[in-house]
Order: structure tokens, then C-alpha cells, then sequence
């Protein structure tokens, strides 16, 4: 394509292309440009950071893993030996908050990435197919939600027994009905383009256009969706975990760190502050992230001065 | 506009039978009474097990279908929900939860929508001002803050100011004292117990309308009618009230109804939490104490407290809208 370009139009367009850069780069570049811009932003990146690395890294600086039971200290506040002090069963409370840390995000972004995927993919195809089909996929994510899903979630996850790799599936599968009607009200602007009856007249099949022509014009959507979603996959989780029907023992995670604490408010702050903190700093910063991403990516957005 | 709302209620009516009736099926299918008498020392006789279970209805080995329309015909001829497995009457539990949850929730989606919108519009006229800036970062702070840290810091915060006055202003626990009587002393108390869990659902809350009232103001504060009242002389604040509020309204009132659930959710674990003995609370017990017949209970509920929010909603839209009007 370049070959072609220099060949037609001589030396003058030859010596331009040269100096400009590859689309691509330009793109992210601005994008990055756009996101440094938002102060609270780049300190949510930074915050974010430092706690993943924390949930990664954080439990090998110490000796003693999240499930190993210290009898000799019992419910002792934080020490040399324990950073953060430890449980009443003797759980060191430092290790169990870099693994908390680890449970909750891997099922943060494992679930926001596929229910971001399948409310895509589903709201788009409804969108694009159009007639009794997209009738049919309305009526069903309304009726889904109408259903109290927090209460079905918290039936299912009851009963998997605080297995998470279960627990994932059960938050995608309650999870992606709201956002893909949100991708349906986008989708139904573009299924009127140029290039998607472009595409169809072609010959393409409905799921190739969805995905090649429908999918990446509302990318920039998806990827604040999928930030967002991690905070509310967060979020739903810690509420099951600290009534007791998401995560359970011998495993942690955030939300169950938070219930075992908040009965010991006052005898072992410990126990509930350091988990609560660094839950409301990890979804706190991700918003932050969010909000970031929907500046930098949103054309329309104007917040905060020019690119 | 009559025929309009009657005609959503009659929706919503169906979708709350169906979300019901699915909602049985899956907690007979997820929640397992039998497992309640697992670990009773001495052990009890299979025998035994299977009278009780048959007594209520929750015997596993019977067909699911037949246990399905025992339950249904006795709702529908007797209003009888059904019992637990230890024989409690769930009608008797729902009667008295309802309006202790009621209280709780009514109150906290009222001022949550108030608040969100005022400041919406508040923020909207002083666009990308330093007390828009200020706002817009707050509200995303005490939306993303986790309910059961924010009620478990009221908590905190409610008993350090009673020990800063000396006697107990806020109650932490429970939605009322024992033993107040007549009518002020009674909605004092009731007050005294109910300003923390709101404040906790209200914090956690009121942001979502907050951004989309903004939104939306801001988009119709640029449209043409709009500079057109500017112009005819109104003022800035008189434009925004008359002509850019009631067309930015209507689609944050339709949302409304979508956000019940999630103050529903909320209040599950603020109830648990504050322990007040609502539905939310009624949910958890139901739930761990393999109860299929109070968690169905407590899934219609939910949808009905969705439902009477989206119809509430219409009827604002209805009142908002000509254009529903006319339809």
C-alpha cells in the first residue's frame, strides 16, 4: 500500500509519509497523551499498581502463607513477627491480604472479560440480525432483570461450596444482561452504516460482521466497560463472600477477610481495617482508571482541555 | 394515561409470576432441606426425615412438578407461601419483615434519587467549575466504596459521636428500642435507629443519578429551545428549571426502577450488618438454612419492590412525557 503510494505521487508525498507515523501509534500515542492528562487518573494507575503487585509478590516477602496457622500467636495485633497481626484461628492476616488480593482480582478481570465478551457479542447480533430474534434477546435479558439476580447468585454460589473457578462461571452467567442491552441501544446506530450494508451486500455472514465491523466501533465502549466491570465483579463478590456464600474457608478472598473482621470491630481492628482499606483503594482506583480510559478513549468527551 | 399504567402493571404482574416460578425451581434445585438433618446428633431416621420434609412439601424424592403445583395451588387458593423446613410459617415471617424492610428501603431510594438529581443539576449549571470537579471526584469515590465497608464504617463513625455526646444519639443496632410507646417518642426512636443504615445506602447510592442527570442537563442545556428562552429574556436558572429539566428527567426516572434491585442488594447487607430483622436479613437466614419456600418468598418480594419502582417510574414519566400522554 505505501509501495504504491510513493510510486503515483513522486518524491513530495515520498518524503511526507516518511516523517509521519504508522496510524496505529499515532492512535495510542494520543490516547496516552489524552489519559496522563487526568490527574486522578494516573494516580489511580499508580495506586492499582502497587496493589497488584502487593496481591503478587507481597506474599513471598514473608514466611508464612495465607492458610498456615501460627499457634503461638492467636489473635495478636500487628508485631514483627505478623505484619498485620493475625486471626483468631492464627492465620497471619498480612499473607491472607496478598491472597485475598490475588482471588479477588483474578475473578475480577476473568469475569468482566467474558461477560463483557458475551454481552457484545449478544447485544450486537441482536442488534444487527434485527425482527423476532432481537425481540426475542430483549425480552429475555428484561425478564432477566427483573429476576433479583443477587439473590439467584447467591443460591448458586451457596451451593458450589466456595469453589471460585465455579464461582467465575456463576457471576458470567448472572452478569451480562444488563451491559449487552447497552450494547444493543449502540449497535442499533451502527447496523444502519454505509460499511456494515457494505459488508452485508458482500456476502459476509452475521457473525463475521458483528465481529469484524460492529464489535471494534463500540471497542472503545467495551474496554471502560470491562474496567468498570471489574469494580462490580469486585463488588458483587465481596457482598457474597462477607454474607458468606462466595469464597469460604480455607480460602480468602477480600470480601470474606472483611466478614470474618467486622464482628471484631473493636477487639481486633485489625482484621477488618487492613482488608477494608485496601478494597476501597483497589476499587476506588479502578473507577479512577475508568473514568481515565473514557476521556482518553471517548471522542466525544470533553472533560479537561484539548488533546 | 390510566389505561397506559394499567396496562405496565399488568406486565409487570406476569414477569413477577414467571421470575417467581423460575425462582422455585431453581432454589429446589440448589437448596437441599435433607442436608439440615446431615449433621442432628443422634442421627435421624430416614424415615423421619422424609415425614417431615413430606409435611412441608420439601421432600426431594417426590416428583419436582407435583411439589411444584402443591405450592403454587396453595398460594393461589389460600395465600399460603409455605413453610419452613422446621415448620415456621413464611407468610407469618414476610408479614412482619416487609415493612421493617419497607422502611428501610423506601426511605433510602427516595433520598437517593433526590440527592443524586439535585446534585446532578447542581453540577450541571457550574460545568468543569472547581465545585463540579470536586463533586464529580467524590461521588465517584463513595460510589465505588464496598457497602459492607461504608456500613461497617458508619458503625464506627455512629458510636464514636454517641461516646463524643455521652449517650446514645444513633442506635448501630436493630430498628427499634423495646419498650417505647406512644407516637413521637416512637418515630423519634425509629429515626434514631434508621439515619445510619441510610446514610449507608444513600452514600453508597445516590451517585449513578448524579452522573446521568449531569449528562443529561448537559446535553439539553446546549439545545436550541433552550438558548431560545435565554433569549426571550429568562435567566439562566429559570431556563434550566422550565425548558432543560423536565426533557432531562424523564430517562434518570426510567432508571430508577433498574436501580431498586441494587439498593435491594445493598440493603441485604446493610440489614445484616445494622441487624435489622427485614427481608434482606430474612434472605441470608433463608438461604443458609436451605429454606426453598422463604427464598422464593423473598425473590417475589424483590420483584415486586422492582416492579411498583418501574411503575412508579412510568407514572412520573407519564406526568413528565406528553408524549406517553397522548399514547
Amino acid at each position: 500500500m505505501a509501495n504504491q503510494t510513493v510510486r503515483a505521487d513522486g518524491v513530495t508525498r515520498n518524503s511526507l509519509e516518511a516523517r509521519t507515523l504508522p496510524r496505529s501509534t499515532r492512535k495510542s500515542r494520543l490516547y496516552l497523551k489524552r489519559f496522563l492528562r487526568n490527574r486522578t487518573a494516573v494516580a489511580g494507575v499508580g495506586v492499582f499498581v502497587l496493589i497488584a503487585l502487593f496481591g503478587m509478590i507481597g506474599g513471598h516477602l514473608v514466611h508464612w502463607t495465607y492458610s498456615d496457622v501460627d499457634f503461638l500467636a492467636i489473635g495478636t495485633g500487628p508485631s514483627r513477627q505478623h505484619w498485620f497481626g493475625t486471626t483468631g484461628s492464627g492465620n497471619d492476616v498480612y499473607a491472607q491480604l496478598a491472597h485475598g488480593i490475588q482471588r479477588s482480582l483474578t475473578i475480577g478481570v476473568l469475569v468482566s472479560l467474558c461477560t463483557t465478551a458475551v454481552s457484545a457479542f449478544v447485544g450486537s447480533i441482536a442488534a444487527y440480525l434485527g425482527g423476532r430474534i432481537e425481540r426475542i434477546v430483549l425480552e429475555i435479558i428484561h425478564f432477566l432483570l427483573v429476576v433479583p439476580s443477587f439473590l439467584i447468585l447467591a443460591l448458586v454460589s451457596n451451593s458450589v461450596n466456595g469453589n471460585w473457578r465455579m464461582l467465575i462461571v456463576v457471576l458470567i452467567v448472572f452478569g451480562w444482561m444488563y451491559y449487552a442491552r447497552v450494547v444493543w441501544t449502540m449497535a442499533m446506530s451502527l447496523r444502519e452504516r454505509e460499511y456494515v450494508a457494505a459488508a452485508r451486500y458482500m456476502g459476509l455472514g452475521a457473525a463475521a460482521v458483528v465481529r469484524r465491523h460492529i464489535v471494534p466501533n463500540i471497542g472503545s465502549m467495551l474496554t471502560i466497560h470491562f474496567t468498570l466491570g471489574v469494580v462490580t465483579t469486585i463488588q458483587a463478590e465481596t457482598g457474597l463472600s462477607f454474607l458468606g456464600f462466595g469464597v469460604k474457608t480455607p480460602d480468602v478472598s477480600l470480601g470474606a477477610l472483611i466478614g470474618d473482621g467486622s464482628s471484631l470491630l473493636y477487639s481486633a481492628p485489625w482484621q477488618f481495617w487492613f482488608p477494608a482499606v485496601t478494597l476501597t483503594l483497589l476499587t476506588v482506583s479502578m473507577a479512577f482508571i475508568a473514568d481515565g480510559l473514557r476521556d482518553a478513549l471517548d471522542p466525544n468527551s470533553r472533560a479537561g482541555g484539548h488533546a | 394515561m390510566t389505561k397506559y399504567i394499567l396496562r405496565r402493571i399488568l406486565g409487570w404482574a406476569l414477569m413477577i409470576v414467571l421470575a417467581t416460578n423460575l425462582t422455585y425451581f431453581l432454589a429446589s434445585a440448589f437448596l437441599d432441606p435433607r442436608a439440615n438433618y446431615l449433621q442432628r446428633r443422634p442421627p435421624v431416621p430416614e424415615f423421619a426425615v422424609d415425614a417431615n420434609l413430606t409435611r412441608f412439601n420439601l421432600n426431594d424424592k417426590e416428583p419436582i412438578l407435583h411439589r411444584w403445583w402443591d405450592w403454587i395451588t396453595a398460594i393461589v387458593l389460600h395465600w399460603n407461601w409455605g413453610a419452613s423446613p422446621e415448620g415456621a410459617s413464611v407468610n407469618d415471617q414476610v408479614a412482619t419483615r416487609i415493612w421493617v424492610s419497607a422502611e428501610f428501603v423506601l426511605g433510602a431510594t427516595v433520598l437517593t434519587a433526590l440527592i443524586g438529581i439535585a446534585l446532578g443539576v447542581f453540577t450541571a449549571s457550574r460545568q468543569y467549575k472547581a465545585s463540579d470537579r470536586i463533586l464529580q471526584q467524590v461521588s465517584v469515590v463513595t460510589l465505588n466504596i464496598p457497602t459492607p465497608v461504608m456500613a461497617l464504617a458508619a458503625v464506627v463513625a455512629g458510636i464514636a459521636l454517641n461516646n463524643q455526646l455521652g449517650r446514645t444519639v444513633l442506635f448501630v443496632a436493630g430498628s427499634g428500642s423495646v419498650g417505647t410507646r406512644g407516637f413521637l417518642p416512637g418515630l423519634l426512636d425509629g429515626v434514631q435507629h434508621l439515619i445510619l443504615p441510610t446514610v449507608t445506602l444513600v452514600v453508597t447510592g445516590y451517585s449513578g443519578y448524579h452522573f446521568l442527570q449531569r449528562a443529561l442537563l448537559l446535553d439539553n442545556i446546549g439545545a436550541d429551545y433552550v438558548r431560545t428562552a435565554r433569549a426571550k429574556g429568562l435567566t439562566k436558572a429559570t431556563a434550566i428549571r422550565r425548558h432543560a429539566l423536565p426533557t432531562s428527567i424523564i430517562p434518570v426516572a426510567t432508571s430508577i426502577a433498574f436501580s431498586i434491585p441494587g439498593i435491594f442488594t445493598g440493603a441485604v447487607i446493610a440489614e445484616t450488618i445494622f441487624g435489622w430483622e427485614g427481608m434482606g436479613r430474612y434472605f441470608v437466614t433463608t438461604i443458609s438454612k436451605n429454606d426453598i419456600h422463604g427464598a422464593v418468598a423473598v425473590a417475589a418480594f424483590g420483584s415486586v419492590v422492582t416492579a411498583i419502582g418501574a411503575v412508579l417510574s412510568d407514572v412520573v414519566v407519564g406526568i413528565l412525557d406528553p408524549r406517553v400522554r397522548v399514547s
